[in-house]
């Protein structure tokens, strides 16, 4: 028991200890805060934990031996224990011995076979943790600079209001200079039609003069024919159509 | 001569209407509508109307000094030009719209500069890998649980999980 106890402080002991300079630093040991000073935000934490050897023996405890002892050090250490436990009867054997075996055995397997996927799925589950946070982060990121962009395009089309009031005065030149051409040509148009209203009214009224005077004169020469001129134009004219009808035959 | 022809300015209606925001679009296509109607009366007014014709007058009407005294009137005649009343007002409201247009360049200013404040800190925000519970409620405020409210676990109503 208290040799377990020494296995187990071993390793505790051997962490407190600075790492030995021989191999490389597999366990980097984190520096805690202490001191108010520290503003920046932590090193970010290693990626595998400490190296171990069959899942129970950190590897800084073979390589404290490998000076002393070489590579089979400490294994030659354990099994000595081991048979020194069993011979001497500091662990009995006893029915516990078989439940631990079968336990422990099952145990092994199941996590040989099946820890890589758990570990995997465990995996996946933090990853799309950190996957939804940071496509939070890029939509606002994205959102800002296109609120940005959109604040930087009003001022654009702000700068843009001269157009308006060049459009308005314009508006306002063209319709006074078409009312003023429109102005123009009304006088003239009123001033061509009463001249030509007195000139139509002359042409008239000589138009009228003529043919009044062509009916007085057709009326008088035709009332001037007296009775006896009558008679003797008539008896002129049946002379003549005599002398036609037997030119005629 | 000289105050009769206001300049019109010719107006680069491909450029103004880029500028135009979507909401006035319909404001822009009337006053549109309005300007091209405006000049295409102008086009068809032509700028002197023709000259009368005083000797053929002279040699046709009778009556003698009719014509004589048609056209004295007529060249002593002065049409007045149509006063212009609201260039002015369009001045006042250039004024006024040069005046909260700055207004509004400097709130927006205001807000781009906000902006971009947000966006430097989320820029420079550490990566979410080295992040603690604690780095988190600080960068975004509205993750931290309110133990107050809700003592008891998970310190939010059952129906935001």
């Amino acid at each position: 028991m208290l040799s377990r106890l020494v296995l187990r402080a071993a390793p505790a002991a051997l962490r407190s200890l600075p790492p030995p300079v021989t191999v490389g630093v597999l366990h980097a040991t984190r520096p805690l805060h202490t001191s108010k000073q520290h503003l920046a935000p932590l090193p970010p934490l290693p990626e595998k934990g400490g190296e171990v050897r069959h899942g129970l023996i950190p590897e800084e405890f073979f390589q404290f031996l490998y000076p002393k002892t070489g590579v089979t050090g400490p294994y030659m250490l354990g099994t000595g224990l081991i048979l020194y436990f069993l011979s001497k009867e500091i662990y009995v054997v006893n029915h516990e011995t078989v439940a631990a075996v079968c336990i422990l055995s099952i145990l092994i397997y199941g996590i040989k076979k099946f820890g890589p996927d758990v570990a995997a799925f465990a995996d996946k589950l933090n990853e799309e943790k950190l996957a939804k946070a940071q496509a939070v982060k890029n939509e606002s990121i994205e959102g800002l600079e296109a609120a940005i962009e959109q604040e930087k395009k009003e001022q654009w089309r702000v700068e843009g209001r001269s157009y308006l009031f060049d459009a308005k005065r314009n508006n306002i030149a063209m319709l006074l200079e078409a009312n003023y051409r429109e102005r123009l040509l009304t006088v003239y148009n009123e001033v061509k039609k009463r001249l030509d209203y007195q000139v139509a009214m002359q042409n008239l009224k000589r138009q009228k003069e003529q043919d009044h005077m062509i009916q007085w004169v057709e009326k008088s020469v035709v009332q001037s024919i007296t009775p006896q001129q009558q008679k003797e134009s008539i008896a002129k004219c049946i002379l003549d159509l005599k002398a036609l009808s037997k030119t005629a035959q | 001569m000289a105050g009769r022809r206001a300049a019109i300015k010719a107006i680069d209606w491909a450029a103004f209407a880029e500028r135009v925001p979507p909401n006035q679009r319909p404001m822009f296509n009337a006053l549109k509508t309005r300007s091209d109607a405006l000049s295409a009366r102008l086009a068809a007014l032509p700028e002197k109307p023709p000259a009368i014709d005083w000797a053929y007058y002279k040699s046709a009407v009778a009556k003698a000094g009719m014509v004589d005294e048609f056209q004295k009137k007529f060249s002593a005649l002065k049409i007045p030009e149509p006063v212009d009343t609201q260039t002015s007002k369009i001045n006042a409201q250039e004024q006024e719209a040069a005046k909260s247009a700055e207004e509004y360049v400097q709130a927006s200013k205001a807000r781009i500069a906000q902006y971009e404040q947000e966006l430097q800190k989320l820029k420079s925000m550490i990566p979410f890998e080295q992040m603690t519970f604690e780095d988190l409620h600080e960068a975004f405020p509205e993750t931290r649980l309110d133990k107050e409210k809700y003592p008891y676990w998970p310190h939010k109503p059952i129906a935001d999980l």
